[in-house]
C-alpha cells in the first residue's frame, strides 16, 4: 500500500509537500530527539549505577562515563543468587497471568455493555460504575472484605480487588463507542445477539485497545506491592515487588549492619539492578504489544 | 419484544461484572460506614459506636487543613495541565514522525521510566540535583553560579515534583493516546490532502479532534480523583524543610490515620475526597455534554 | 423484565461466591485438631532482603519433633511503616497472628482494643529465657495500666555509636583533635576549605549527617546529637528530675540551633545532609566527602562496611573522639535508652490456648540448641566453634554458607529472637580482622568498647513517653528545619514567637503529659 516515493505516509494521494509540511516534520523530529536525550540521560546514569564496583569514588557525573571494562556485574550476580528471587519471580508470573485473564474477562463485557447506546438505564449503570471509583474508602474496608471472603494468604487476593479498574473500563468503553455504528447495527439487524456482536464485530477491531488495557492491568499487578504486603503471609507466596521493596528499603532498619546480604556489590548498585531485573518482563512485552498498534485498523471494515 | 430478547444477552454479559462490582466495590463502601464510627476491631463494622461527623471535624479542624488542600490541588492540577498535554504531544509526535526508527526508540524508551519506583527516582534526583555534588549543580558551579538546594527548597520543590512526574509518566500516559490515534480512519487524511491542508492543519483539524473523546474521558476521570496527588511520589521525595509545600492530604492521612490506628479518620478523608471528586465529575460532565462531547455517563 | 434481571443477578451471585475459592491458590490453613499445634509467627527478619528460611530448613522439623509445633513464619516488611500498616490492618480485622513483632507505638494503640494478651504469666513459664532476656527495665517497657503486654527482647546494644574524625586529615593539616565547639568549628572550616585530602579539589566538608529522627531523638536527629549535646540539649526530653521537660523549651536549645545554623551558613557541613538518606550518607563517608560524623560501630568498622573505605583511602584513618565541650561545659554523644524489640501475643492466641506452646517455643529458643541453631545455623555447615566456644566462620566446606556470608543469612533470620548481646554473640558478630589494602587490624567490638567510654546522656525510658499528634510533630520538625534553611530567620524574637505558637498548638500539653508520665513511672534521674 505504501509508496516510498510519497512524502506523506498516511495516504496514497501524492501531493507535493509545502514549506509548512517541512517545518512540521522538523519540529516533530526535534521534539522527539530532545525528549530522547532528556529520557535517556538519567536512565543511563541509573544503568551505570547498577554496574558500579564497590570501591567507586568518582562523582555522579563521572559515573555516567564509567568505561564498560570497569563495570562490575556483582549486583546482578548477587540478585540472581538470592534464594527468593526465582520463587518470587514465579509468583509474580502467576499473579500476572491470573490477574490479566480475570481482569479482561470481567472488563470487556462490562465496557461493551456500557457502550450500547440503546441500553435501558445506561446512565444509572454508568453512575454505578463511577461511584466506587470516586469514593475510595481506603485500606481497612477492603481488608475486611478480603478477610471475610477467606482470601487472606491466597495469590488471588492480590489481583481480585483490582480486577475491574473503572478507569480502564471507561477508557475501553470510549474506544468501543468509537467503532462505527453501522457495523454493529448491521449485525444486529441480521439478528445477532449482543454476545455475538461483541465477539464477532467488536473484539477483532479492538485488538489495540485490548492489548493496551491488558498491559495496564498487567503492569499494575506486576508492580503491586501494597496488596501483596497486606494479604500474603506465607513465605512461598511472596511476589517480586515484596522482594524488591525489601531490598530498596533495606537499610531503613537493618541493625545487623555487620553483614552485607549481597556480598561485594554496593547497595546503590543492588537497588538499581533490582529495578531493572524486575522490569524486564514488562519491557520485553511492550514491543509485542506495539505490533498491534497499526494504523487505520478500521480501514477495511468501514469501507467494505 | 425483539428489544427485550436482544437485551437478554446483555444481562448475561452484565451479570458477572455486576456481581463483581457489588462484592468488591460496594461491600467496601458499605464497610466505609466506619467513617462515622469509632471503629473497634473486636466489635466489627456493625457493632462499633456511631460518632457522627467526629472524624470529618478532626480532619477539617487540622492546623494544616487549608495548606493540605492547597498543596494537593496544586500538585494534581499541576500534573494535569503539565503532564497530560505533554503526553498528548508526545503521542502525536510519535504518530506523525516520518522516521520509523526514531519513533520506535522514543516510544520504547519513554515507556521505561514508569517502572522505576520512586525510591530509585529519588536516587536519580539526588544524583542530578543534590546541592553538594548533583550534576546540575556541578554545571551551575562550572559557570560560577551558587549551587541550589533543589530538593529542600520550598520554591523549587513543587517543580521537582511536577517535572519528575512528567518525566516518569509521560511515555506511559501517551500509550492510551497512541492507541487512540491508531483508530483514525486514513480516508480522512486523504480528503484533507485533496483539499490542500498542510501538516499543521491536518493535526489541528483531523488528528486532535479524532482523539478528543479519549482525551475528554481521561480528563474527566482524572478530575474524579483530583485529591489524589501522588502519595508514593511525595512520600519518597519530601523532607522536613519543604513540608509546607509538600504535605498533601494522603501523606497527612498516612501519618495521622493509618500509622495511628485511626481507620475511621482515614476512611472519612477518603469520603471527603470522594465528595469533591464527584462534584467535579458531575460538573465537568455537564459542561462536556453542553458542548456536545462524549460524556462520561 | 426487572424480575428477570434480579433473579439472574442473584443466581450468578450465588454461583460466583461458590466458585471464588477456585480462583485462589496457596496454603490451606485448616489446622488438624490431633496434629501439631500451629503457631503463626510474624517475625522481624535479621536481614529481610536476604530472604526467609527455606521450606526445608532443619529448624521446622526440630520444632515439630521436639515441641509438637507447626511453625508458620511470615517475615514482616523491611520498613517500619510498612510493618505498622501490615500489623494494624490485621488487627483491624481481628486477624492477628499468634506471636508477632510490633513497635511500641503500635502496641499502645492495640492494647486498648483488647487485641493483645497480657504476658505477665509468661515469664514464669520461661525461666531460662527470662534470666537472659527480660530484666526489670524490659518488663516495664511494654507495661500499660500495670500489666505487661509485650515481651521486650534486648535490641541493639546501648551506646554503640561514636563521634568519629579523620585522623589523617588532622595530621595533613597539622591540627589537633577538637575538644570544644569553637575548636570543632575551626577544624570543620579547615576540613572544608584547606583541602585536607590534598587532592587539589575543593570537594570535602567538615561534618556529615542526615536526618534520622525517632521518639527520643527529635529533629535534627541522631547524627547531630553531639552538637546539641555540647549545649546540654541532646534528645527530645531532659530526663533529669530538676529540669524535666522538652529540651526545646530551654534557652540553650536556641544556642545549639544558632551553632548549627552557622555550620550550614558557612558551608562546613555537607550541604547534602538534608537530602541524604541513610545509604547515601554511608556511601558518602566511604568516598571521603567529610571528616567528622556520628556513626554506628559496625556500620563503620565491620569488615564488609570498612572494606570500600579501606580500598579508596589506604592511608585514611578514623578515630573515635570525645564529644566536644560547649560554652557551659556540657558534652555528650547523645541520649541513650535501653533498646528493645517487642514480641506480642494476640488475645486470639490466648483464647485458643496457645500461650503455653508459645512459651515452650520461646524457651526452647533460649536453650543451647535453639540459641545456636537460630543464631548461627548448623555447626559444621554455617559455623564452627573456636577454642573459646565462640562461633566462627572458619574451616567450613562452603564459605558462602557461613553465618557471616550472604549464603548463610536465610537460616539465621530469626536470630534477633535469641540474641541478648551476651559475650559469645559479640565476639562472633564482631571478629578481629586485618583489612585488605592497608593491613590494619580492626575490630568493631574494640571500637564499640571505646565508644561506650565516651560521655552519653542517660535517658532510659524516654522512648516510652507520650508522643505528639501528627500535626504537632510536623510543626515541631518543620519549624526547626525552616530556621536552619533560612525560610524562617533565626532571631531570639522569631524563636520565641514560634515557641509560643508551638505551645499553643499542644506543645505545652505534650510537655506536661510527658513530665507527668516520667514522674509516675520513676524515669527521672
Amino acid at each position: 500500500m505504501a509508496n516510498k516515493k510519497q512524502t506523506n505516509r498516511f495516504t496514497s494521494v501524492a501531493v507535493k509537500p509545502t514549506a509548512a509540511d517541512h517545518s512540521f516534520n522538523f519540529v516533530v523530529d526535534v521534539f522527539l530527539v530532545l525528549l530522547l536525550i532528556i529520557i535517556a540521560v538519567p536512565l543511563w546514569s541509573t544503568i551505570t549505577l547498577s554496574f558500579r564496583p564497590n570501591d567507586y569514588i568518582g562523582n555522579n557525573l563521572e559515573g555516567m562515563f564509567l568505561a564498560p571494562w570497569n563495570w562490575s556485574t556483582a549486583a546482578y550476580k548477587a540478585l540472581l543468587g538470592n534464594a527468593g528471587f526465582i520463587l518470587a519471580f514465579g509468583n509474580s508470573i502467576k499473579i500476572l497471568i491470573g490477574g490479566v485473564a480475570t481482569a479482561l474477562l470481567l472488563t470487556i463485557p462490562l465496557a461493551y455493555v456500557l457502550s450500547i447506546p440503546s441500553l435501558p438505564g445506561r446512565r444509572y449503570l454508568n453512575l454505578l460504575v463511577i461511584i466506587p471509583y470516586v469514593f475510595n474508602v481506603g485500606m481497612i474496608p477492603s481488608y475486611l472484605l478480603v478477610t471475610n471472603l477467606g482470601l487472606i494468604d491466597k495469590l488471588a487476593a492480590v489481583f481480585l480487588p483490582g480486577a475491574i479498574s473503572t478507569y480502564n473500563c471507561l477508557i475501553m468503553r470510549s474506544f468501543f463507542e468509537g467503532i462505527p455504528n453501522e457495523l454493529k447495527e448491521s449485525a444486529r439487524i441480521d439478528g445477532a445477539s449482543e454476545i455475538q456482536v461483541l465477539i464477532l464485530i467488536i473484539l477483532p477491531l479492538s485488538k489495540a485497545i485490548i492489548m493496551t488495557i491488558g498491559l495496564f492491568y498487567g503492569v499494575s499487578f506486576w508492580n503491586d506491592f501494597f496488596h501483596a504486603m497486606l494479604y500474603l503471609n506465607s513465605n512461598k507466596l511472596q511476589p517480586l515487588p515484596i522482594l524488591l521493596r525489601n531490598i530498596l528499603m533495606a537499610s531503613g532498619m537493618n541493625e545487623y549492619v555487620e553483614v552485607n546480604a549481597f556480598g561485594d556489590a554496593p547497595i546503590a548498585a543492588i537497588k538499581a539492578a533490582s529495578v531493572f531485573m524486575s522490569a524486564i518482563p514488562m519491557v520485553i512485552a511492550y514491543p509485542f504489544i506495539q505490533k498491534y498498534f497499526t494504523k487505520g485498523t478500521l480501514l477495511g471494515s468501514v469501507k467494505g | 419484544m425483539r428489544d427485550i430478547k436482544r437485551h437478554r444477552s446483555v444481562y448475561v454479559l452484565l451479570a458477572i461484572p455486576l456481581v463483581y462490582y457489588i462484592i468488591f466495590k460496594y461491600v467496601p463502601i458499605f464497610n466505609g460506614q466506619i467513617a462515622f464510627k469509632d471503629y473497634m476491631a473486636l466489635d466489627g463494622v456493625l457493632g462499633s459506636q456511631w460518632v457522627g461527623l467526629k472524624h470529618f471535624k478532626t480532619f477539617i479542624n487540622s492546623y494544616y487543613f487549608v495548606e493540605l488542600l492547597r498543596n494537593t490541588l496544586m500538585y494534581s492540577f499541576g500534573k494535569l495541565v503539565f503532564s497530560l498535554p505533554l503526553a498528548i504531544i508526545l503521542a502525536i509526535a510519535i504518530y506523525e514522525s516520518n522516521r520509523p526508527r526514531l519513533r520506535k526508540v522514543v516510544q520504547t524508551l519513554a515507556y521505561l521510566p514508569h517502572f522505576l519506583s520512586w525510591v530509585i527516582m529519588y536516587g536519580i534526583l539526588l544524583a542530578l540535583l543534590a546541592p553538594g555534588d548533583g550534576i546540575l549543580n556541578d554545571i551551575i558551579k562550572l559557570f560560577g553560579g551558587k549551587p541550589i538546594d533543589f530538593l529542600t527548597n520550598t520554591k523549587a520543590f513543587p517543580w521537582i515534583v511536577i517535572l519528575s512526574d512528567a518525566w516518569k509518566e509521560m511515555g506511559w500516559s501517551a500509550i492510551i493516546f497512541i492507541a487512540a490515534l491508531m483508530g483514525i480512519d486514513p480516508s480522512l487524511f486523504e480528503a484533507a490532502l485533496v483539499e490542500g491542508a498542510n501538516s499543521w492543519q491536518r493535526v489541528r483539524y483531523i488528528t486532535l479532534p479524532s482523539i478528543r473523546p479519549v482525551i475528554v474521558i481521561v480528563v474527566l476521570l482524572r478530575l474524579g480523583t483530583i485529591l489524589d496527588a501522588g502519595f508514593n511520589q511525595i512520600f519518597m521525595l519530601y523532607s522536613t524543610p519543604v513540608l509546607s509545600v509538600a504535605d498533601i492530604i494522603d501523606t497527612w492521612v498516612y501519618r495521622q490515620g493509618l500509622l495511628e490506628f485511626q481507620f475511621g479518620l482515614a476512611t472519612a478523608v477518603g469520603l471527603f475526597k470522594g465528595v469533591i471528586g464527584m462534584f467535579l465529575i458531575l460538573g465537568s460532565n455537564r459542561l462536556v455534554k453542553r458542548f456536545g462531547g462524549n460524556s462520561l455517563y | 423484565m426487572k424480575k428477570q434481571c434480579i433473579v439472574c443477578i442473584a443466581l450468578i451471585a450465588l454461583l460466583s461466591l461458590v466458585s471464588l475459592p477456585l480462583f485462589s491458590q496457596g496454603t490451606a490453613e485448616a489446622a488438624k485438631p490431633a496434629g501439631p499445634v500451629t503457631i503463626e509467627l510474624w517475625y522481624g527478619a535479621a536481614i529481610t532482603e536476604a530472604g526467609p528460611p527455606p521450606a526445608d530448613w532443619v529448624g521446622f522439623q526440630i520444632i515439630k519433633d521436639k515441641l509438637n509445633i507447626d511453625l508458620k513464619l511470615t517475615a514482616l516488611p523491611s520498613n517500619e511503616s510498612d510493618q505498622d500498616v501490615k500489623v494494624q490492618a490485621a488487627a483491624a480485622a481481628n486477624n492477628l497472628p499468634d506471636l508477632f513483632m510490633v513497635r511500641r507505638d503500635v502496641l499502645t494503640r492495640l492494647v486498648p482494643q483488647g487485641l493483645i494478651a497480657s504476658v505477665d504469666d509468661m515469664y514464669a513459664k520461661m525461666p531460662i529465657r527470662t534470666k537472659t532476656h527480660y530484666d526489670e527495665v524490659s518488663r516495664s517497657h511494654a507495661r500499660f495500666n500495670g500489666k505487661a503486654y509485650g515481651l521486650a527482647d534486648p535490641g541493639s546494644i546501648i551506646k554503640n555509636e561514636g563521634l568519629l574524625i579523620r585522623k589523617d586529615w588532622l595530621d595533613n593539616l597539622g591540627l589537633a583533635v577538637p575538644t570544644t565547639t569553637d575548636e570543632l568549628l575551626a577544624v570543620m572550616r579547615a576540613f572544608t576549605f584547606n583541602d585536607p585530602d590534598g587532592n587539589g579539589k575543593n570537594d570535602t566538608y567538615g561534618y556529615g549527617a542526615f536526618q534520622e529522627i525517632n521518639n527520643y531523638e527529635a529533629w535534627p536527629g541522631r547524627r547531630l546529637e553531639p552538637i546539641f549535646g555540647a549545649f546540654g540539649v541532646d534528645g527530645t526530653w531532659d530526663m533529669t528530675a530538676s529540669a524535666a521537660g522538652l529540651n526545646l523549651f530551654k534557652p540553650e536549645f536556641y544556642d545549639a540551633m544558632a551553632y548549627l545554623k552557622q555550620m550550614v551558613d558557612e558551608g562546613i557541613i555537607d550541604p547534602n545532609w538534608l537530602a541524604y538518606k541513610k545509604d547515601d550518607f554511608r556511601a558518602a563517608w566511604k568516598q571521603g566527602r567529610f571528616g567528622i560524623m556520628r556513626e554506628q560501630n559496625a556500620a563503620y568498622a565491620a569488615q564488609a562496611n570498612y572494606a570500600p573505605f579501606d580500598k579508596n583511602f589506604p592511608n585514611g584513618e578514623w578515630i573515635v573522639i570525645d564529644a566536644p565541650k560547649g560554652p557551659k561545659g556540657h558534652a555528650s554523644i547523645g541520649p541513650y535508652t535501653a533498646n528493645f524489640r517487642i514480641y506480642a501475643i494476640s488475645a486470639k492466641a490466648e483464647k485458643e490456648g496457645k500461650k503455653d506452646k508459645i512459651a515452650q517455643l520461646l524457651e526452647w529458643m533460649a536453650s543451647d540448641e535453639g540459641y545456636y541453631l537460630l543464631g548461627w545455623g548448623v555447626e559444621g555447615v554455617n559455623y564452627t566453634k573456636d577454642a573459646n566456644g565462640v562461633p566462627v566462620a572458619a574451616n567450613l566446606p562452603d564459605a558462602n554458607l557461613a553465618f557471616s556470608a550472604p549464603g548463610g543469612q536465610t537460616v539465621t533470620q530469626l536470630r534477633n529472637m535469641v540474641f541478648y548481646n551476651g559475650d559469645i554473640e559479640l565476639y562472633a558478630r564482631y571478629p578481629k580482622y586485618v583489612t585488605e589494602t592497608s593491613k590494619k587490624e580492626m575490630s568493631a567490638l574494640d571500637v564499640m568498647r571505646i565508644m561506650q567510654t565516651k560521655k552519653w546522656t542517660a535517658a532510659i525510658g524516654s522512648d516510652t513517653l507520650p508522643i505528639p499528634n501528627a500535626d504537632l510533630k510536623r510543626f515541631y520538625e518543620q519549624g526547626l528545619s525552616e530556621f536552619i534553611t533560612g525560610k524562617r530567620v533565626l532571631t531570639k524574637d522569631n524563636w520565641n514567637k514560634w515557641l509560643d505558637e508551638f505551645k499553643k498548638l499542644g506543645g505545652q500539653d505534650w510537655n506536661d503529659k510527658g513530665v507527668a508520665f516520667a514522674k509516675e513511672n520513676n524515669l527521672l534521674y
